[in-house]
């Protein structure tokens, strides 16, 4: 006697609902409970059984599986936990945490105040490395749901000048824009940019920093001179294809791509997702290891930690 | 091996169980045939339920494990697959006896009141 697919169908399902019992009771029964339930099915259709004893018949098996599988598990001998069982879990601990951390969020530590008001310096932020088509160049970004990088976007990317380190700034143009600014008043493509998050820490005007395009400075980077020299044109800079241009919130005391040129586009890791922590503390805590900072942390942790920005979006 | 006492009184299924094995031995499937023949349809095990009773019956000491062959009827020409059968012990036999009479004297005590509430 040949089983039907379905049939044969039903008992893949069933051994597999088997994985749901401690594993003791299904090595010593699961076999016989294959036979059971196969014995079952061949009878009924051995009966030519109608639709509704199969449906009903259905219906019987999963409510005893539910029932018998909670029994068995509450029956099961708790064993303690053993080396193996703890290897075990945090394996899998260890796994996602890896995971989660390498594909699909990041850890940041705001260290400057290039982004105030927005975002201060001590917000401790997670960064989703997933968002944006290319972001971190990881795989997940090409399973996960990801859009591209837009004008105004916030963004986390490695500093192309010294790719261990991770700034954020905000982005103002993309491959194509024309940009200048023209007194602190950003102007791209030829159109004023309205920018309400943009802070200004005077009305003094400084040529280099406020009517930008100029000319290089001393202190403008290799990759700034570069900008210089091949994406100016008629007082504008034009942003080159798969590159961006990124400039700081708090627009007077930012060092961005004024100073150190375009943000290639596969630098980009992610679009900072919220603020887990955010505490109270200068720079230079932020830029090196001290004993100080973590007394401090120890010590004013409730009074300095800026509880109204925990767990906001940037 | 638990004593009497403690094993009443049984839970439906596992009495039917005992009942089943109480004439011969019977792998699981039959025992839900019988069981289901006993009860009119009434009681339908299932496999979890069936084999977690088998689990602790056998814990019990009140049916032991026969031992494992093919059972023609039910197979009909594939005569591969062997099929593990049930015996009722010493102590399953005395057991469930214990329980039809503790149901007998439950059923007549219910008749004799309900005599009484019917004759009102």
């Amino acid at each position: 006697m040949n089983d039907s697919i379905s049939i044969r169908a039903a008992c893949r399902i069933y051994a597999a609902m088997l994985y749901a019992y401690p594993r003791e009771f299904r090595l010593q029964y699961g076999v016989e409970m294959q036979h059971f339930f196969h014995d079952r099915c061949r009878e009924l259709v051995r009966e030519r059984a109608g639709s509704g004893v199969w449906f009903r018949f259905g219906l019987r098996n999963i409510a005893d599986w539910v029932v018998s599988t909670l029994r068995e598990r509450r029956a099961a001998p708790r064993q303690a936990p053993g080396i193996r069982k703890l290897a075990q879990e945090w394996a899998v601990t260890i796994l996602l945490f890896l995971f989660v951390t390498t594909s699909m969020v990041q850890a940041y530590v705001v260290p400057t105040g290039s982004m105030e008001n927005n975002i201060l310096v001590g917000d401790h932020m997670l960064v989703d490395k997933v968002g944006f088509e290319n972001g971190g160049n990881n795989w997940a970004s090409y399973v996960l749901p990801h859009r591209e990088v837009k004008r105004g976007d916030i963004i986390a990317f490695r500093y192309p000048e010294d790719v261990r380190q991770t700034y954020v700034k905000r982005v103002i143009g993309v491959s194509g824009d024309h940009i200048r600014l023209l007194d602190k008043q950003v102007i791209r493509n030829g159109q004023k940019v309205d920018e309400p998050y943009v802070r200004h820490s005077g009305p003094g005007i400084d040529d280099y920093r406020d009517n930008f395009p100029t000319a290089p400075e001393f202190y403008t980077t290799g990759r700034g001179r570069d900008m210089f020299a091949s994406h100016v044109r008629d007082g504008e800079v034009i942003v080159p294809p798969d590159t961006l241009f990124v400039l700081g919130d708090n627009r007077d005391d930012s060092e961005d791509s004024r100073y150190w040129g375009f943000v290639p586009s596969n630098y980009v890791t992610g679009k900072p997702l919220f603020i887990y922590w955010s505490f109270d503390a200068p720079t230079r805590d932020y830029a090196e290891w001290s004993f100080r900072h973590v007394a401090d942390v120890a010590l004013h942790f409730f009074s300095k930690t800026r509880w109204d920005r925990t767990l906001r979006t940037p | 091996m638990k004593k009497l006492p403690e094993l009443l009184p049984l839970t439906p299924p596992v009495f039917h169980i005992l009942l089943a094995l109480a004439d011969e031995e019977r792998h699981g499937y039959g025992i839900m045939q019988d069981v289901a023949r006993q009860t009119n349809d009434a009681l339908q095990l299932g496999p979890g339920t069936l084999y977690g009773c088998l689990k602790r019956m056998l814990a019990a000491g009140l049916v032991e494990e026969s031992d494992e062959r093919p059972d023609l009827e039910l197979i009909g020409e594939r005569h591969d697959e062997r099929r593990r059968y049930y015996r009722i012990t010493a102590l399953g036999r005395k057991t469930v006896r214990a329980e039809a009479s503790r149901l007998a004297g439950a059923v007549s005590a219910a008749k004799a009141r309900l005599d009484l509430a019917g004759g009102k």
